[in-house]
């Protein structure tokens, strides 16, 4: 069901970039739209003669365009649910041996090399597991919810471009798809929780509805300053925009107030999909699962993979807009097959990082307040994103020119500053953890001996 | 009472140092707690795989029983101590040496007090290191700390050279009573086994 959503989802992208392409009279359409390829390749391939063969023709028909788009859009999004499901998955095991390594334990190891196949196991054991639906649930909205959850997911992997010319769809509108797709998981979640019937299914929901409504501003703010740099809201062509000196000339080095909104986008990113320390719609001390308490079975695993699905596609769009998407320094030496692959591996690996940092942050920070998240989204990530959008239209304008016609100076401005910063703020939290080290203050140091003579 | 509203007022806010000051604390404290985090990352972990490697056990552990059967002389001082009367013995007598035939812990009753270990004249029953008792069943968890039946070999050996011996001075014995009673079987001849079957009884 959920694939079928997503390819009616994928379908109206396509829709959508034809349309857009046509009004806007859009020339950077890329040449090498696979999807398009594959459409054309399914109407002319041996299928189709088979099937003139079986029909007793002597020449193959073309296929009419709308089976030709359904098998090519069934096989996209085949593989769009088998990419969704490899990357969750990996995820999943990501964090849990990091969990484990941060809590000086193991982590799963058993299953596979390094455990690496214990999601797999996991995945088998939920779709074995017993499928139970509350009576009192509402079960049209109930079934319905989890499929929802999962195609937003997988219809958001259409607009991102993972590799020159290797994305689905380059809609040229890709970051405003990306922000309206993903709030559309939320529209799940309430579902969910709606329709278990149960207070703290419906409880969790609420939570994640205030979330969303609060963190989509600063979200969408501050993805509105790479777009001012960039001057694009097309991915790919953000992308392609981010390559020079070797393939380092990311966002994140065009404008000083990209950094400030990359971090902001990050925070916000981690409210939108509910992770600690933003986790409240599934807060298990206070409401045992949140929004999924009532699913069970494959159900399940459809939020589970989700949640990480979304991480990744929130660190992919990240990783496309500020940190250079498959741009790398020393890549634009490669040519052709080897050229796609490498791209295709460094924007992974981009994301993956970015997924490893939310993962890192989620075993640093203790879970906010309600109160706390609402205070965060609107008086701190809003007003600053928004000075960081004044900021970097001003520096913007002041420059006037696209970044590699700009003076030296300013080019090499903000990578200095970042660079700085980053060196100041490690070389503070050395100087931090020299000191917290020399402080004997820790309860745990008591010596025990001065302990039992205070009795 | 506490007013818990004032943790949240604005002006307790203010108090702490302003907005710039909350926002920079927040950054720093994420960072603060994401070195730690990281540091532990690094470190190894302190988990043991239980049945590939063990903890290491202390000297003075205890755990199952071992018993040196050799040492043991059947004293029953160690039955006697159990406070939960699982320790169960038998064994036959042959002049000093033993023949065994049980010597049992019941697991289900054993609390692991050692107190069996400390009356033992020869210092010969201890709690060893193992301390895995699952069972399918509980009859498994009576343990039989025999490392033989029956006489040892040692036992059998000594038991055999005792006899040997025993058979030599009885040899010896009925030597010299043939030897005084040869002047005697000489006058009478048919008295001789007579005296043979004199000299057997104070011997056994």
């Amino acid at each position: 069901m959920s694939a079928s959503l997503a390819l009616s989802l994928w379908l109206q992208s396509a829709r959508l970039q034809q349309q857009t392409g046509a009004a806007l009279g859009s020339t950077t359409a890329p040449d090498s739209n696979w999807t398009l390829d594959l459409l054309e390749w399914v109407r002319t391939s041996w299928l189709s003669t088979k099937l003139a063969g079986l029909a007793g023709m002597d020449q193959a028909p073309a296929l009419p365009t709308w089976a030709a788009a359904a098998i090519g859009a069934g096989i996209a999004v085949g593989i769009v649910i088998g990419f969704v499901s490899v990357v969750a998955m990996f995820s999943i095991w990501l964090e849990r041996r990091v969990a484990g390594r941060i809590q000086s334990r193991i982590g799963p190891n058993r299953v596979g090399p390094f455990g690496l196949l214990q999601s797999l196991a996991d995945g088998v054991k939920l779709l074995l597991k017993e499928d139970i639906i509350p009576s009192g649930a509402d079960r049209k909205l109930f079934v319905l919810a989890p499929a929802l959850v999962m195609a937003s997911a997988l219809a958001m992997f259409a607009a991102v471009p993972m590799a020159d010319g290797a994305g689905f769809t380059d809609i040229n509108l890709g970051v405003l798809f990306i922000v309206g797709i993903s709030a559309l998981a939320t529209i799940g979640v309430i579902m969910a929780g709606w329709s278990s019937n149960n207070k703290w299914a419906l409880y969790g929901a609420m939570r994640e509805a205030a979330q969303v409504v609060s963190y989509e501003v600063p979200l969408g703010i501050s993805l509105l300053v790479p777009v001012i740099v960039g001057g694009t809201l097309e991915l790919g062509a953000a992308s392609r925009l981010q390559s020079g000196w070797g393939g380092s000339c990311w966002f994140l080095f065009q404008n000083p107030f990209v950094l400030p909104a990359f971090v902001l986008y990050f925070i916000a990113a981690l409210a939108e999909n509910k992770r600690a320390p933003f986790d409240l719609p599934e807060s298990e001390s206070e409401l045992v699962a949140g929004f999924h308490t009532e699913y069970s079975g494959i159900r399940f695993s459809f939020f589970f993979l989700e949640e990480y699905a979304a991480m990744f596609l929130m660190s992919a769009v990240g990783t496309a807009l500020f940190l250079g998407g498959w741009n790398f320094p020393g890549i634009d030496l490669l040519k052709g097959g080897w050229l796609i692959a490498a791209q295709l591996a460094v924007f992974v690996v981009k994301s993956m990082f970015l997924v490893l940092l939310m993962i890192w942050i989620r075993w640093t920070l203790p879970r906010m307040r309600v109160d706390q998240v609402m205070v965060m989204g609107y008086k701190y990530l809003t007003p600053l994103s928004l000075i960081c959008v004044v900021g970097a239209s001003v520096w913007e304008v002041w420059a006037a020119v696209p970044f590699h016609e700009r003076p030296i100076w300013m080019q090499l401005f903000t990578p200095v500053l970042v660079f700085g910063v980053c060196a100041v703020l490690g070389a503070m939290l050395r100087k931090q953890a020299i000191e917290s080290a020399a402080q004997p203050t820790t309860r745990s140091r008591i010596a025990p001996r001065a302990h039992a003579a205070a009795h | 009472m506490v007013n818990f509203a004032d943790n949240t007022a604005p002006d307790s806010q203010a108090k702490a140092g302003g907005w710039w000051s909350d926002v920079w604390l927040g950054l720093w404290t994420t960072l603060v707690g994401m070195r730690i985090t990281l540091k532990y990352f690094f470190k190894k972990p302190v988990t043991v795989q239980y049945p590939e490697e063990r903890m290491p056990i202390p000297d003075r552990y205890r755990g199952i029983h071992y018993l040196e059967q050799e040492k043991c002389i059947y004293c029953f001082q160690c039955a006697r101590a159990c406070p939960v009367d699982c320790i169960t013995m038998e064994a036959v007598r042959h002049g000093k040496e033993l023949e065994w035939i049980s010597f049992s812990v019941d697991y289900n009753r054993c609390m692991f007090c050692e107190l069996c270990t400390y009356p033992c004249p020869k210092d010969c029953i201890h709690e060893g290191k193992e301390f895995a008792l699952v069972t399918y069943d509980r009859k498994e968890l009576i343990h039989d700390l025999l490392t033989y039946r029956g006489l040892s070999d040692e036992a059998k050996v000594r038991l055999a050279e005792a006899e040997k011996e025993k058979a030599a001075k009885e040899a010896a014995k009925a030597a010299k009573a043939a030897a005084a009673a040869k002047p005697a079987a000489a006058a009478k001849p048919a008295s001789a086994p007579g005296a043979g079957d004199a000299a057997a009884p104070p011997a056994s």
